[in-house]
């Protein structure tokens, strides 16, 4: 009898908890949300109120004058490339190291070898990056894009292998012995096998790529034409410093894209952050 | 073990074969080990030869002089400020994290129904952009928070916090949890779900309370997610950067200058090139200690609970 009583009142207060966290997590939200629909003089009135009338003006400003648009391509162009080479590249070289780990010394070493780039933090690297891009004239998204396949690598490869490593070898020998190549063999048979790990990477990379904002910094600021939305924020900020309804339509927008993905495929995306940060 | 038949088999199967396979995986590896080599190694290696250098990063004359900025930058009171900016961050943060995603996952723990909806919120900011996150707090302590501060009396919250060379740090720091919490605490909630149902029972049968059942049972199933979430807060804490460059830019009076703010600083906008690369390196050899600390720390303290 006792127990329970005891458990009913730990249940409340964990509701109580929950309740008054998920206000919190969402109150930026909220405000987010309310200032994009208000006018500069409504907002000024009461911060706090919700908007009176359905007032898009801020958002038709944002896309017009501030070219938003070409900020959002810009980002889906660098995420895109970026995730597309992810995929190509690393998956082929996480199969070449799992299956031969045990048997030359070149893919042990490699292996190893790629791995270190997990423990060294990107402030670590950046001001020599953007000396090395600069005399290779790869200070534009062409570059950017090289960066984060380069930097996704050392994760994406230790998640892959030891993926890989758990998948039977026979199903690729059996399509070898029907006279696959290894490339067919690999393309057809095991790409397949471990889609769920590929998607896990590509997830990671997408919210990683899509978000970051160190590296556009440092290789992009000088010309703003190439500028990835978070670069572009953090520019518009100190444009806008008045006008801070503008300001707020702009991360509303900026958000929408992720929280959309978020809903739509939220399993895959928590799954994807969480093992990311498991196996790091 | 099993690859011994296989192996034989496709020994069997021709030795031209084999070779060709073999090729075909070197050639498999080379992309990556190549970008890796040209965008990774080469960048740390010039590193640590810029830093042997008085290079400003603009005048193409520059020669070597050893360790001269290493000891410029041991010399620097401006970077033991930035270093105790970070060891005072981190050792909130990581205290922070772990205290409110275990309090989160307990609480999500406790209630069987109704947990989806608040899983799904909690896990929102985790999607978003630091810098964007980092924006939208900018203007609530700009603008939201001294209302809320006038109407209850709060003299602390009438200025941005952030404006506030004492606290700007906290401000900082709760942007940095409401948003970092997230995937520790669906990590806390797999280690909670791990612990098997009949050793709480076992242990109710034997008279424990709630906390020893917690001290004993529930802790030692989490050492190894701790472990994870000390070392990945810590990392976070030792290299903040986007928070920081979006709300306060290391101000005011330098009073939230974080290491990786200074480094960009020196690099991009005073022209100590080399003197900031040689601060990166160092940066290095901390993070690398930290690690190490708190992985021999953390692993220690896991008695027999990872099985």
């Amino acid at each position: 009898m006792k127990l329970s009583k005891g458990g009913i009142v730990l249940k409340a207060l964990s509701f109580i908890f929950l309740i008054c966290g998920a206000i919190l997590i969402l109150f930026p939200f909220f405000i987010t949300i309310i200032t994009a629909f208000k006018t500069q003089q409504e907002s000024a009135e009461n911060f706090f109120a919700l908007p009176t009338s359905f007032y898009l003006d801020n958002f038709v400003s944002v896309f017009q004058e501030a070219g938003y648009l070409t900020y959002f391509s810009n980002s889906a162009i660098v995420t895109i490339c970026s995730l597309v080479f992810i995929f190509l590249l690393s998956p082929m070289c996480a199969y070449a190291i799992s299956r031969n780990l045990g048997r030359g010394r070149y893919y042990k070493a490699i292996y190893y070898y790629i791995l270190c780039g997990i423990f060294v933090p990107f402030q670590v690297i950046m001001v020599p990056i953007v000396k090395l891009l600069g005399t290779m004239s790869l200070t534009n998204q062409l570059g950017l894009i090289i960066m984060h396949v380069t930097l996704a690598s050392s994760q994406a490869i230790f998640l892959l292998v030891n993926y890989i490593r758990s998948v039977p070898p026979d199903l690729e020998e059996a399509a070898s012995i029907d006279g696959c190549t290894t490339m067919g063999a690999y393309w057809k048979v095991v790409l397949p096998l471990i889609k769920p790990m590929t998607m896990t990477v590509l997830i990671l990379n997408a919210l990683w790529v899509w978000n970051d904002f160190q590296m556009p910094l440092i290789i992009l600021n000088e010309s703003p034409n190439s500028w990835t939305l978070p670069l572009f924020q953090y520019n518009f900020k100190s444009q806008y410093t008045f006008d801070y309804n503008l300001a707020f339509a702009s991360y509303l927008i900026a958000m929408v894209p992720v929280i959309a993905a978020y809903i739509c495929a939220q399993k895959y995306i928590v799954a994807g952050l969480t093992q990311g940060a498991v196996k790091t | 073990m099993t690859r011994l038949p296989n192996a034989a088999a496709q020994q069997a199967a021709g030795g031209n074969g084999m070779k060709r396979r073999n090729i075909v995986m070197v050639l498999f590896t080379l992309p990556v080990v190549i970008l890796y080599s040209i965008f990774f190694l080469l960048p740390m290696l010039l590193g640590v030869y810029y830093s042997m250098t008085n290079w400003t990063g603009i005048n193409p004359n520059y020669k070597f002089i050893g360790l001269d900025n290493y000891i410029k930058v041991l010399q620097d009171n401006r970077f033991y400020e930035a270093i105790f900016f970070n060891f005072k961050y981190t050792f909130f943060l990581v205290i922070g994290t772990v205290v409110l995603s275990l309090l989160i996952a307990l609480a999500l723990n406790q209630l069987k129904r109704s947990t989806t909806a608040f899983r799904s919120i909690y896990f929102i900011p985790a999607v978003l952009s630091l810098v964007t996150v980092g924006l939208i707090w900018n203007e609530l302590y700009l603008r939201a928070f001294p209302v809320i501060g006038k109407a209850l009396g709060i003299e602390a919250l009438s200025t941005s916090v952030l404006a506030n060379p004492s606290l700007a740090m906290y401000g900082i720091l709760i942007v940095n949890l409401w948003q970092g919490c997230a995937v520790p605490t669906v990590l806390f909630i797999a280690g909670l779900q791990s612990v098997p149902a009949d050793l709480y029972e076992a242990a109710t049968i034997d008279g424990a309370n709630a906390w020893q059942k917690f001290r004993k049972i529930t802790v030692p199933f989490l050492i190894p997610i701790l472990t994870m979430v000390v070392i990945t807060s810590v990392k976070g804490g030792l290299t903040i950067f986007d928070y920081i460059k979006a709300m306060t830019d290391g101000g005011p009076a330098q009073a939230t200058e974080a290491i990786g703010i200074l480094i960009y600083r020196h690099a991009m906008s005073e022209g100590k090139f080399a003197q900031s690369v040689a601060e990166s390196m160092i940066l290095f050899v901390i993070v690398a200690i930290v690690s190490f600390i708190t992985i021999k720390l953390t692993s220690n303290k896991q008695v027999g609970g990872d099985e």
